[in-house]
């Protein structure tokens, strides 16, 4: 129930916002005969032929409440970790980093109702969250994971293309994560694989892989559709002015 | 005044030294791609590459030189002062006076621009088609600068960076921002910025290790004529921006309770 109404909020939080959203029409995409964005129009490629990501993104399904929700026997947590995750929905999710206004890092920020820019640049794909007003590099360079990482919300990734498929593997995470809503846990023996694909010009996929032997007894993953935002912008998302959520998010 | 300034200058001093603190732990990658000499150091004084059009390339790691980080007037010439309108003059010696306490970055909100520019954090520089984006570690914040020819916005949105659009003057960014918010701190020392305020950024890489960013506060509500400060950058070579987590386990207002009037 009160999940529900959590991202109920959101919900109502993202339609008031969307009138105040800059129009500017998006230069360079395909559109019908009409004018508006073809988004069954083919997929981009980079000019080495790859499929070009970039754009303005948001998923379509809420899995931000629970992110194995597809999953016929939930997420395969290992004990502890099924108490921690019990504690956190007994609770309401009051100790939620977010609440803080703490990014919510990989792949939560990809799973949140806030669309993102991804970004093609030179040894680097960046992704720029509305949500927080944050920020993720993925090195391209044939860089390998770092052998102690400094441990971070949105982690160290790496990305390189198996075809058309986009691989992200990020590893280096805190022992804190939330991976939803719900919060189900992740911890420094996090590894995550993103795989990106994009199917045409509007629609993109991208499934998530956890592997965290801490927390889970195996590897489970989650797909999520992705929707190109056509011909708008990224808002200014400052979470802590004039925040005043905090105080009620008591939990119990 | 002078004492007024001294408890700030600790807590400048404290932040500066959570930074070297942090710096042990920073990511020891060799930048690839950048002139090196013979011994293998980053050659900061090779020429400034170019993209392939011809125009200087600016993306890389940049750290502002800390010499203006509090108070941008330091760059002044003798006799320089900051043109104040009567009310933006009182409302800075009230920030003064009490010691910055309702300073907004305090509340880990983003330094917006030109703040941004003038803070002891390294910020990455994208050119990517159609935009320059900056990746800030302050706040661990971004900023969009359109390069793709858009005028601005008619009504823009107020916010904390602005609207950014940007052009090519010569071998110069020019990047002209309007669209803040009535909130703006121009600097830590709190000289204030309005909704009417326009900043125009000129960054002129000098070499591969050095760029100016000649910073133009245009603000007719706050002050009497448009000035300008010079903030040196230096390109960082094999390393990387660290996760700036401002809200976790903040600590701050504790501090503020010591340090403020």
């Amino acid at each position: 129930m009160v999940r529900v109404t959590t991202v109920a909020l959101v919900v109502a939080m993202a339609a008031t916002t969307s009138a105040q959203w800059i129009k500017y029409p998006t230069p360079g995409i395909p559109r019908t005969a009409d004018g508006k964005p073809n988004l069954s129009a083919p997929a981009p490629r980079q000019p080495d032929g790859k499929p070009d990501l970039s754009g303005i993104w948001i998923t379509q399904s809420l899995y931000i409440g629970d992110l194995a929700k597809d999953l016929k026997d939930g997420a395969p947590m290992t004990p502890w970790a099924a108490e921690l995750y019990k504690h956190r929905r007994d609770t309401l999710s009051k100790e939620d980093p977010t609440g803080w206004c703490v990014v919510g890092g990989v792949p939560r920020s990809t799973a949140v109702p806030y669309p993102f820019k991804i970004l093609h640049t030179n040894g680097m794909v960046v992704i720029l969250y509305e949500a927080v007003h944050s920020f993720r590099q993925i090195f391209t360079d044939g860089r390998p994971l770092p052998t102690d990482p400094n441990p971070q919300w949105f982690g160290y990734s790496i990305g390189k293309w198996d075809g058309n498929t986009f691989v992200v593997s990020s590893a280096g995470f805190n022992d804190n994560a939330w991976l939803d809503n719900n919060g189900h846990p992740g911890t420094e023996s996090m590894k995550v694989t993103e795989r990106f694909r994009r199917k045409d010009f509007g629609h993109m996929d991208v499934t998530v892989t956890i592997d965290d032997p801490k927390a889970y007894t195996k590897p489970w993953d989650v797909t999520m559709p992705l929707v190109l935002q056509a011909d708008t912008e990224m808002i200014e998302y400052m979470c802590t002015e004039n925040e005043r959520d905090l105080r009620h998010l008591v939990g119990k | 005044m002078r004492a007024s300034i001294k408890p700030t200058a600790l807590l400048f001093a404290i932040l500066f030294a959570a930074g070297a603190a942090l710096s042990a732990q920073w990511l020891n990658y060799p930048t690839a791609g950048i002139p090196r000499t013979p011994d293998g150091k980053p050659n900061l004084n090779a020429p400034a590459p170019r993209t392939p059009d011809g125009k200087p390339q600016l993306a890389g790691l940049w750290r502002p030189n800390p010499g203006l980080v509090g108070d941008v007037t330091r760059s002044f010439k003798a006799g320089e002062v900051v043109p104040f309108q009567p009310w933006a003059e009182t409302l800075y010696k009230q920030r003064r006076a009490t010691n910055s306490k309702d300073d907004p970055t305090a509340n880990c909100i983003v330094g917006g621009t030109p703040r941004s520019d003038f803070v002891g954090y390294p910020f990455k520089i994208l050119q990517v088609p159609g935009m320059v984006v900056i990746l800030y570690e302050a706040v661990h914040a971004y900023r969009q600068i359109f390069t793709d020819g858009r005028p601005f916005p008619v009504d823009p949105q107020p916010t904390w960076f602005g609207y950014s659009i940007g052009h090519w003057d010569g071998d110069a960014l020019v990047v002209e921002t309007i669209g803040f918010n009535d909130k703006g701190w121009i600097d830590n020392a709190g000289k204030p910025g309005t909704e009417k305020l326009k900043v125009t950024e000129r960054f002129v890489r000098k070499d591969f290790g050095n760029m100016d960013i000649q910073v133009t506060i245009d603000d007719p509500k706050a002050y009497t004529k448009p000035w300008s400060v010079t903030q040196p950058l230096a390109f960082q070579p094999d390393t990387e921006l660290l996760e700036y987590i401002c809200n976790e386990n903040n600590k701050y207002f504790d501090l503020v309770h010591d340090f403020g009037k």
